[in-house]
């Protein structure tokens, strides 16, 4: 084995000593035990859900031939096998990933395939939120008597799904609340896999999720006031930001900091969006009525404020930076409270977007990171192809902005090439 | 860690209201089944697609409008109680809709307004699915056209009905399950 060999030139060398070179030997030898329970795990977990999945398939199929006892029998059928399996994980195989991950996959879905049939049985139309509703309900406890990261992965992607069923996708919509209490309900065990777990890919998977379930869900509060939204919404891209650049995650890969990059993503994309004159016109076509402050939209938008700013002054404390980028959430409140009067606003996001890519490509500068130059060049880029659809600026003007671009994006990725190399000399 | 003396018999109650769960769904409609008035309602299937239960015919119905005093007061979607009559030729038809449960003893079901138009409201019944075989949904939907298309045939929904609850039994062209229907087609062709 390659690292052997170095090892023993190490200590010939007389570069480490003997006693390290067993503890480097020891160390991959751990390590290499991992990967191998690590597919056991993954495919323990696959197995399960496709077997899962396959039930629900083979249900669906309806048999007619069956008895109504006998379909009755097999709506039961996998809920049992799937609850002794999760006995049999909890008893005899305490502490294997594998066993309770799998186990606790397959009694999810069997939960949903038992409500199922049973629906198929007796004909019962009963819509598909309230469906999600009850399987999440009976899926809850799981998570914790188990402590299975799948089955917590299952449910948030169970009470998105129902959120979008319930407010998105049906009318009337009804309001959603018990996915707030849902998810609050979960937040324990994400807490414990954060400060347990902190590397595994559990934990990097509920990263991603737990923010993108809010994206998705916040739009449900909505009742009347909707346009307020925007300001909500900037507000939690912002929450995400400061987590995303909190003490925690700051250090963390990319690919495993869903909050610095949803956050960031949203942010940017929203105020894009609102760079177009047009939807400011559209958006205060009515002012807002008295009610606004008792509405959930203000209330919330009330409480993410507080959060995000309160996140930033956190972040302050512990490391005594604040990345201004930060700050965008308020600017842009306050942007849109000037925008119910003066459509003066959609240049001033403009000019708020521009500074968050200036902004970001001076922080790519000075980490020496191309990525975030680039990134930051990439929000400028996006903003000028959106004023390209802007007809009432000139042609000339265009074409020049453009240019002026394309050359910035040359000029800084070759200054900063040219810098490593000196650096590197 | 949590005990195991404690996960254990926690681990049980959740099994057992996993399973309750399920069980009570079917002791409702069983009930509903068993001691229910069974009425006719006149029906005209199509066939969609439910992603997780499968193939199903929709029903929609012959007679859903009933009379309203006012339009305004019923909104969109809007959850009534409709009192449900029998017609001479032995099909059911609602007479009226409220807001609250009626107490007397009447044949009541939980039904949704659908519209409002010169004081009629049509509803929507709650027994809008009937689950087939895979295969034979879509020959169901072709069999029903076809009985359709024969004036002389009538199809319909056999459902029981008992304190507002429903429970759709079975879809009948000319008193003959549509099950049977569709497997004597299958043996003819």
């Amino acid at each position: 084995m390659g690292i052997q060999k170095d090892i023993r030139e190490l200590v010939s060398a007389n570069v480490i000593s003997e006693e390290t070179a067993k503890e480097i030997s020891a160390y991959y030898q751990r390590k290499k035990s991992e990967p191998n329970n690590r597919l056991f795990i993954v495919f323990g977990i696959l197995g399960a859900i496709l077997v899962g999945l396959g039930i629900i398939l083979i249900i669906a199929h309806n048999w007619d031939d069956l008895s109504k006892p006998t379909k009755t029998v097999f709506a039961f059928l996998p809920l049992v096998i799937g609850q002794i399996l999760c006995l049999y994980a909890i008893l005899k195989r305490q502490g294997e990933t594998a066993w309770k991950e799998g186990a606790g996959a397959f009694l999810t879905f069997a939960i949903g395939a038992s409500i199922s049939l049973i629906s198929q049985i007796y004909n019962i139309p009963g819509d598909l939120s309230s469906f999600m509703l009850t399987w999440m309900l009976l899926t809850a406890p799981l998570i914790y008597l188990l402590r299975s990261s799948i089955v917590s992965l299952l449910y948030i992607a169970g009470i998105t799904y129902y959120v979008s069923e319930t407010a998105y996708w049906s009318y009337p919509y009804s309001e959603p609340w018990p996915y707030w209490g849902m998810l609050l309900f979960m937040l324990p065990y994400y807490y414990q896999l954060f400060k347990k777990q902190t590397e595994s890919n559990f934990t990097l998977f509920h990263h991603w999720l737990v923010p993108l379930s809010l994206t998705i869900t916040l739009g449900s509060i909505a009742v009347k006031h909707e346009e307020l939204l925007f300001v909500t919404y900037m507000s939690l891209f912002g929450l995400f930001y400061g987590i995303g650049h909190s003490l925690h995650f700051k250090d963390r890969s990319t690919r495993s900091n869903g909050y610095k990059i949803i956050g960031s993503l949203g942010t940017a994309g929203l105020l894009l969006v609102l760079s177009f004159n047009e939807v400011w016109k559209d958006l205060f076509r009515t002012s807002f009525a008295e009610s606004v402050w008792l509405s959930p939209e203000f209330l919330a938008t009330f409480l993410l404020i507080i959060l995000t700013t309160y996140m930033i002054w956190y972040n302050y404390q512990k490391d005594k930076t604040i990345k201004p980028i930060s700050f965008t959430f308020l600017v842009f409140a306050l942007i849109f409270s000037i925008g119910q009067y003066d459509v003066i606003a959609a240049l001033l996001i403009n000019l708020l977007v521009f500074a968050m890519g200036i902004l970001t490509v001076l922080e790519g500068a000075k980490k020496d990171n191309l990525g975030i130059l680039n990134y930051g060049l990439l929000i400028i880029t996006a903003l000028v192809m959106c004023r390209f659809f802007d007809t009432n600026i000139s042609f000339v003007l265009r074409g020049l902005l453009f240019v002026g671009v394309g050359v910035a994006f040359f000029l800084t990725n070759m200054w900063m090439l040219k810098k490593r190399r000196a650096n590197d000399q | 860690m949590i005990n195991k003396k404690i996960l254990l018999p926690l681990f049980i109650v959740v099994a057992l209201i996993q399973l309750y769960v399920p069980a009570k769904m079917i002791l409702n409609q069983e009930e509903v089944l068993e001691t229910g008035r069974l009425f006719k309602f006149k029906t005209a299937p199509i066939d969609p697609n439910d992603p997780f239960r499968g193939k199903y015919i929709t029903l929609s119905f012959d007679r859903t409008n009933v009379p309203v005093e006012v339009d305004s007061v019923w909104k969109y979607n809007e959850k009534a109680f409709a009192i449900i009559a029998e017609d001479s030729a032995g099909f059911a038809y609602p007479i009226s809709i409220s807001k609250e449960e009626p107490t007397e003893k009447q044949n009541y079901l939980k039904v949704t307004v659908s519209s409002t138009y010169n004081n009629q409201a049509s509803i929507n019944y709650p027994f809008t699915r009937f689950y087939m075989e895979e295969y034979k949904a879509p020959e169901a939907e072709t069999t029903y056209r076809q009985a359709q298309r024969d004036t002389a045939t009538t199809v319909y929904a056999l459902v029981a009905i008992k304190s507002g609850e429903a429970v759709l039994k079975d879809v009948l062209i000319d008193d003959v399950p549509i099950r049977e229907v569709v497997e004597k087609a299958r043996k003819e062709n």
